[in-house]
This record gives C-alpha cells, structure tokens and sequence, in this order.
C-alpha cells in the first residue's frame, strides 16, 4: 500500500509549579502506509524527531491497556488504532491525552481516580451465602463479554457521567461488578446489588452509551449496567428515583398506552422531591411545558393488558446472550 | 422513493414539546413526506421498560412495530429515544429468530398481529437529508442562513450503540452538519455535538443533568456558536428549557437558543413562526433568526 504523510497534532502538556496544567498542539509530519497503528506512529516520532514526547505503551496487542489515549475526538488503543482511520480529509490526527483524570505529562494521566473506582466494587470473588461450586455453561452467557476488559480506562475517558461527575463509578467498575453478580461462585450476589444501587452507582448511568462504541474489546459496558439494575429491581432495592422511573412505565403503558408525563415526576422523585422542583414546574409552564393530567388512550389498549397478564404468568428468557467461546 | 411513513412522534412530541410535532408536519407537508398516524400505538417505554420489563418491552415494541408493518410502511420518528428504542427491539428481531418467534408467540395469545421483522425505523432528520430529492429540499430553502454559526447537536441516542441503526450512526453520523450546510449555516465544529444532554438523569442526578446541558452549551457558545438545533425532543427540552436552570448550577449566563431541526429547517422555508411553536421556547431563537433576516 502506498505511503501518505500525516500530520500528528499532538497535546504537549506539562504540569507548572502551582499544580496547573500548560497545553499546547504540535504538529509532527510523518510519511505511513494506511494500516500503520498511531502507536508505531508515535514511536517514530519518539525515536527519529522528538525524544521528549512522553506517552505510555507495553504490549503492542490491545490487552495491556497501557496506551489508552484520546484519538481524533475519542479514546482508543494506540496500539490498535489505524491512522487512515482517524485521519480527517486533510490528514491530520489528533492525539491528547485521556480525559476525566488528572494529567502528568503530555498523554500520561493519573490513572488511581480510575481504579479507586474499580476497587470501589470489590473486583474480586467473595465468600458469602450464595456461594455455588456448580458453574455450568450458560453461566458464561453472561459473564463472557464483561470478562473481555482490560481495564484500560477508555470508557472512564469517554464518559458523559464522569465528565460532570467525579463521584459516579463509572462504566468499567460497573461492567465489573456485573461480571461478579452474575458469577455462580460468588457469594454476596445480593448484597452486591444493595450496595450498586445507592447513589453514583447503577443507576447514575445517563445511558449514553458512549462506553458501548469507545470500548475496544467489546465489553458493552451500559449493557452490563442495564442488566443490573434489572437484577437489583427483581431483588427489590426499588427504593431510589432511578428504579421508581423505570417502574412507572409498565403500568401507564398497560392502563391508557402512553406514559402519563403529569405525574411521572412525583412517582420518581415523590412528593417531597416534586415540591423541591417546584420552581422547575412554574418555568416550564411559563412556556406551556405541563404534561395532560389526562393522558389519551390508544386503540387495542386492553392488547397490552393482556401481553403483560401472559408475560407474568407465563416469563420469557430473551435476555441477550454473549456467544460461546470455543476453544479451536 | 415512496414517502410514506407511520409517524411515530414520541410522548414528548405528543405534549411538552409538540413544538416539534407541528414543526415536523409542516417540513414534511413542504418536502411530499406523508406521516400517516398511528392511533394504536403506545409509548415506547424509553430505556426504563427495559431495565424494569425485559421481555414486555420487546413485545411493546413489536406491537408498535407491527402496526406499521401492517399498514406497509417504514416507522418515522422525531425522538431520538424512540428510534434508539424501536432500532434496538428491531435490531434483535432482525438478528435473533427465536427472540422475535417467543415474542410473536406472546402477540398471537394476546390478539396482537405477529411481527415479520420487515421493516425499518426511521428519523425524519434521515429522511430528509437521505431521502428526500436534495434539489428539492435546497429549492424550498427560501431564508437561507447567511452563515449563521449553527452547532450540531445529534443526541446519544441518534448515534449509539451504532449498530442498531439503518441510517449512518455513531461517529460517521453527519446529517445535521448537512443540514446545516444545505440550509446556508456553518456548522460549528465542537467536542459536545455528540455527547449527552442528560435528559435521562433529569430526575435522578438533577445537577449532574444541568451540568452536562452548561457543558455542552458552553463548548459550542465558545467555538463561535450562535444557536443549536437537535433531532430529539427530548435534547430539546434539556439544552433549552433546562438552560437557565443549568445557569444557576454553574454561575454563569448561557444564553445559547436552541431548536429543534425541523424548526430551523421550517424558519429557512419561511414558515410561520406560530405553526413552528418558536414562542415556546425558552431561550428564544427569534432575535438571532431576525439578524439574519429569518
């Protein structure tokens, strides 16, 4: 394949005596074939134009994780990352370092916010009531994605909820904490699903799903998160504004069809909260923003009655399922 | 191409944000788009159905998808959580046989007519911009914008998980920047344009929600931007009746208008102002619109 010159806008940072952070975008010129990784990129630049360019790499095959770093507006491996693919018409890539931690040096950040999270769920398995020494093989239909993570930090990187929020876990701890419920050996299942669903856990999630598309070993983070809360919910930690949301649809839906907008706020949030939110209420009516107490009914409602009525005599399993990894 | 679509405007687009709705009937009347209604369908159930109700979700939605199954037509929607909703139940019918046999099971039971798996979710910002005759959309352009400063803002759930769409999705979506182009604007180029407006949290992390609408305002208002638009009703009611409350949580003033596309599309066909409910908003459009002879 025939070479092209890139350009490598690259964020130069350095941390000043007072704590704060100096950038600055250089460009470094380079010829490369279209399928060269940015990480064999950076390394040429490294070694032929600039020594002092600082980043973290190891192992050159997408499981260390170390070279995590923001690439062309998001974060990916270095080391998997091809430039034809992240350079723009005019062949420019754009490289800084990961977002949501503190920077070091030029694309290395502190990493400890990230895995203090992590250590937060309690990676590991722990002995407890619910321990099962019998693992049989649709056990792995759950944990076989999640267990794919390198914890690179990609997804923490990319986070809409961590972005605003330095208190919110984050999609790796909750993608791992998910692969520890659904664990048959582990014994504090439920216990663990108490403690997901207090605040800045589970359900602070704001379902972006930027972690599903960032994550470059296919883990699908807020798919594991989403299966989560479903799982806390049939345990009954049903408590928080976030589980009262989600259980508010099903009966709106069987009883007119539509979701009646007019009282979902006090049945999230109760009566208290909605008080709180009451000068939220007169600036959306200023506007005529208020929801009908009167929701209209849809044709064939009585159809949905009948579709929940079958499903909760009668459950079905169509929960997504991650393939079989044979060995060859 | 034929035009025709069951409309499927959201609970949002039905009440707090029918705005959007009027503004959507008129662009499609102008464009020879026909939404046809959809008097038997229900909400959607959002991402909440599915976390409390797994298998009642994907039935709900295959009811819904059904019924424009029936009527031989492709779903068109103008709340990006609807699309992502019906695309991801669709996505498993197209893909998983057996999940779409077990649910259509359920349907048989329950009266509801069974679900081919034929047919295809829809925006209207899709169709517009790839199904509509661009002559024709550019000759109905008849207040172009003069360069006005337009930032993009798609909604997560326009774009992600990509996979799930029947449209360019995920970081190879560009049909608002398209749009904006078409309608004589510049889009602004920003790092928010594809993160998230926080209408989920609303309720639940309510200043973590506000924040996210200040971040992602701010970002565009700093790269130049003079007004926003969005495909979603629901990234609507955050980024512009959530503005000023998200002033307040940040300290500092905003005022960045923002609209729904179809709105701005409207405004640019000369449209009236009272059919396209721009006095509904909150952060007002009109001034800006006014400056460019809008």
């Amino acid at each position: 394949m025939a070479e092209k010159t890139y350009t490598f806008r690259v964020q130069r940072n350095k941390v000043t005596g007072d704590g704060k952070v100096e950038s600055r975008w250089q460009d470094y010129k380079l010829s490369a074939e279209p399928t060269t990784t940015v990480l064999i990129c950076l390394e040429q630049i490294k070694g032929h134009q600039d020594g002092t360019l600082t980043y973290r790499m190891s192992c050159r095959s997408a499981i260390c994780g170390s070279c995590a770093m923001k690439i062309s507006g998001r974060t990916r491996l270095a080391c998997k990352t091809h430039v034809e693919k992240v350079a723009d018409a005019n062949g420019v890539i754009h490289v800084s370092p990961m977002t949501n931690q503190p920077i070091l040096k030029d694309m290395v950040v502190d990493i400890r916010p990230f895995y203090k999270h992590v250590a937060k769920i309690k990676p590991y398995l722990q002995e407890g009531p619910e321990t099962d020494t019998n693992v049989g093989r649709s056990s792995y239909d759950q944990v076989n994605h999640v267990t794919q993570c390198i914890m690179c930090g990609s997804c923490y990187s990319d986070c809409t909820m961590a972005e605003v929020s330095d208190k919110f876990v984050g999609p790796a701890a909750l993608a791992k904490a998910f692969r520890f419920v659904s664990d048959p050996r582990e014994g504090r299942k439920t216990a663990r699903l108490r403690e997901l669903s207090e605040e800045h856990q589970m359900w602070s999630c704001c379902r972006c799903a930027q972690c599903v598309e960032t994550c470059p070993k296919d883990v699908k983070p807020m798919e594991a998160i989403v299966k989560l809360r479903a799982r806390g919910m049939q345990k009954g930690y049903v408590d928080g504004p976030g589980p009262k949301h989600a259980l508010a649809f099903h009966g709106d839906i069987q009883k007119t069809g539509d979701l009646n907008e007019f009282t979902l706020m006090q049945r999230t949030i109760g009566i208290v909260g909605t008080l709180g939110e009451l000068g939220m209420a007169i600036h959306l009516m200023k506007k005529g923003k208020v929801p009908s107490p009167f929701p209209h009914k849809i044709d064939g409602v009585e159809e949905l009655g009948n579709i929940f009525r079958i499903l909760e005599e009668n459950p079905l399993d169509v929960e997504t399922k991650a393939k079989e990894v044979a060995p060859e | 191409m034929s035009l025709e679509f069951s409309f499927y405007p959201g609970c949002a687009g039905k009440q707090v944000q029918k705005e959007a709705k009027s503004a959507a009937h008129a662009v499609a009347r102008e464009l020879g788009i026909t939404l046809h209604p959809m008097p038997r369908a229900s909400c959607c159930g959002a991402v909440s159905l599915r976390e409390a109700k797994l298998a009642f979700s994907l039935a709900v939605a295959a009811r819904i998808l059904s019924e424009a199954e029936a009527a031989g037509r492709n779903i068109c929607t103008i709340c990006n959580t609807c699309l992502q909703t019906l695309s991801h139940a669709n996505y498993r019918f197209k893909h998983e046989p057996d999940v779409l046999e077990k649910i259509n099971g359920v349907l048989k039971k329950a009266g509801v007519r069974p679900y081919g798996a034929t047919i295809k979710v829809q925006h209207l910002l899709w169709v517009v911009m790839d199904q509509v005759d661009q002559k024709v959309l550019k000759s109905k352009i008849t207040r172009p914008l003069k360069g006005l400063k337009v930032a993009p803002f798609y909604g997560c759930h326009n774009l992600r998980p990509s996979e799930i769409y029947e449209s360019k999705a995920g970081d190879e979506a560009d049909h608002l920047d398209r749009l904006i182009t078409v309608l004589g604007g510049s889009p602004v180029s920003y790092g928010g344009a594809r993160k998230c407006c926080g209408f989920h949290v609303m309720l639940s992390d309510p200043r973590e929600m506000r924040s996210m609408v200040a971040t992602n305002c701010l970002d565009a208002k700093d790269n130049g931007a003079e007004l926003m638009i969005s495909p979603c009703t629901l990234c609507d009611m955050s980024l512009n009746a959530y503005q000023m409350p998200a002033e307040k949580v940040v300290g500092k003033k905003i005022g960045l208008p923002e609209m729904n596309f179809a709105q701005l599309l409207g405004a640019s066909m000369g449209l009236d102002a009272g059919e396209l409910g721009l006095e509904r908003l909150h952060v007002d459009p009109r001034p800006v619109l006014k400056s460019k002879g809008l």
